[in-house]
């Protein structure tokens, strides 16, 4: 086990609960807008990682939905590249123990 | 379902957190019939937060601190600034504040607290529909004319209401369509958001109060200010729940991205600092979590009521962002204001912008706007002085380490070199003018 203090982030999301919605995505990117914004603010914005480099094409980033945190702050810092977002269904997505 | 058929309450609340509790809670008891919307599993499961004040729910819910899942009062407040690898720091407590009312000042698990907040608002009369997304309001006419009646879930039901009180919190997105569907007034600057990270982390309740230096029943709020945020507008915070502690930092978006710095990225370099290295020694990351917080202060509230409709809490950008950093205390003031006003256009049957103007009313004569007034320039002297977080607290550390560095030189040429150093590098008009803005922040 790795110890507290070198959690990777992933680690760190691993000790946070969700109720996983698989198949419905509740963002997304939209690939033109995306193109043609000039930043990738999102890559680093988000404090989940969610927004990734697309491996297979470089114009593009990979979402990984099922890590959201639901903060809103790709919204903020994304709004010019294409972040589309609705709240999860209801019940779905984080479920903060503490908060 | 025809229109015979469905029922409408008298207000339908967007949002379980401490605003949409406290106007749910306020309206129920007045024996209006309130339905609250949440989109959580329960209230509270999608809220983040670590201090709550108690000032308005102690008038709501009598000695609540009794009855309500809290963690510890803030018995003691600590402000750290952080160097390199230097610190110097400021602590205050009162003997006073370990008892009732507790400074009106407690550090909870927010998903606990709210969850138990829901239960007291359901005990009072309102009826909570958890799990379910409101995606945005049902209006009726057009125009100026144009009036909320109701909300629409997804899944395309709705339920309708005379009043509407909107409280999604941060990432407000039903309030931020009602703002443009409705034609609500804007602020003077734009919504500025700062993204809150936080780790709950586990330590056992007798090492917490050893490391801290507490007895049981007290807790210690610290600020850090300095090093691990420099560029950056924002600072970190440690509270100290029974047997965790809430660990973490909050900064502008903007100052992030300008920093090319992830979230994840500032949160590391603060637990590794080593005062605060220290403090979490040993403990088990239990919870990792994010939150916005609006910080447009004063100039970025908008228009806050319109035909149906209330906006109240974070959605409205009630956040004190000086040295103070109040947040829950105004969401409830809010929501009472909300519901008071609601009360007042059942009773005269006019739910229109102008009958709920009342609303905008009550906010300026209470705490909230007054508060947000008086700090409306710290959004623009953090972002105009950046210096403030980061150059002083730095010059602070020096000075007091370089002017209490034992070696073999005398005391005068010891203090003479340690304030030459401090001025070195320190633009002194710029400083003068900082400090002087410095002043808005307190």
């Amino acid at each position: 086990m790795t110890p507290d203090e070198k959690l990777s982030l992933a680690d760190k999301l691993y000790r946070t609960k969700y109720e996983p919605d698989p198949g419905h995505p509740h963002v997304t990117v939209d690939a033109a807008s995306l193109k043609k914004a000039k930043t990738r603010k999102i890559l680093k914005a988000c404090p989940a990682g969610v927004y990734t480099k697309d491996p297979n094409d470089p114009e593009k980033v990979a979402v990984s939905h099922e890590n959201c945190l639901e903060c809103g702050t790709c919204r903020q810092a994304g709004a010019d590249e294409g972040v589309e977002w609705k709240q999860p269904d209801g019940g779905k997505g984080v479920k903060y123990r503490y908060g | 379902m025809s229109d015979d058929d469905q029922v409408k309450m008298d207000a339908i609340v967007v949002g379980g957190g401490p605003a949409g509790l406290s106007a749910a809670y306020a309206m129920a008891k007045a024996g209006l019939e309130v339905m609250l919307v949440e989109r959580g599993e329960t209230c509270g499961s999608k809220n983040v937060g670590g201090l709550v004040y108690g000032t308005v729910l102690n008038k709501l819910i009598p000695n609540f601190f009794e009855k309500a899942p809290i963690e510890r009062p803030v018995s003691r407040r600590t402000l750290v600034f952080l160097g390199e690898g230097e610190h110097v720091s400021m602590n205050f407590g009162a003997d006073e504040w370990s008892r009732p009312p507790f400074n009106n000042t407690f550090v909870v698990h927010r998903s606990q607290f709210d969850r138990w907040y829901s239960k007291q608002a359901e005990a009072a009369g309102a009826n909570l529909i958890e799990g379910m997304v409101v995606e945005d309001l049902v209006y009726e006419g057009s125009n100026g004319g144009r009036k909320a009646v109701g909300v629409k879930l997804r899944g395309d039901e709705e339920f309708r209401a005379d009043v509407v009180v909107l409280a999604d919190g941060a990432n407000c997105l039903v309030s931020e369509k009602a703002r443009a569907d409705l034609g609500l007034k804007p602020g003077l600057v734009k919504q500025e958001y700062a993204i809150g990270v936080k780790e709950i982390l586990g330590l056992p309740r007798g090492t917490i109060e050893d490391r801290f230096n507490l007895d049981p029943h007290e807790g210690v709020a610290i600020d850090f200010f300095g090093t691990p945020f420099e560029g950056l507008v924002g600072g970190g915070f440690l509270y100290t729940a029974k047997d965790s502690i809430h660990l973490g930092f909050a900064a502008r978006i903007e100052s992030l991205t300008h920093a090319g710095l992830s979230p994840n990225e500032v949160m590391d370099v603060l637990k590794a600092h080593p005062v605060v290295r220290k403090y979490i020694r040993g403990a088990e990351l239990l919870e990792y979590s994010a939150h916005m917080i609006p910080e447009g202060g004063y100039n970025a509230v908008t228009e806050l009521h319109g035909n149906g409709v209330m906006i109240t809490g974070d959605a409205a950008g009630f956040v004190n962002m000086s040295i103070y950093k109040e947040g829950t205390n105004h969401a409830m003031e809010s929501g009472v204001c909300a519901a008071e006003t609601a009360i007042e256009a059942k009773k005269r049957g006019d739910f229109s912008a102008q009958g709920l103007a009342g609303y905008r009313d009550r906010l300026n004569q209470g705490v909230v706007m007054k508060d947000l007034k008086k700090y409306r320039k710290v959004s623009e002297v953090l972002e105009g002085s950046p210096d403030l977080l980061s150059l002083y607290p730095k010059k602070v550390n020096r000075l007091m380490i370089d002017l209490f560095t034992v070696g073999s030189q005398t005391k005068s040429e010891t203090q003479k070199r340690a304030i030459k150093a401090f001025l070195t590098g320190l633009p002194k008009f710029r400083a003068i003018r900082d400090l002087i803005r410095a002043r808005h922040l307190a």
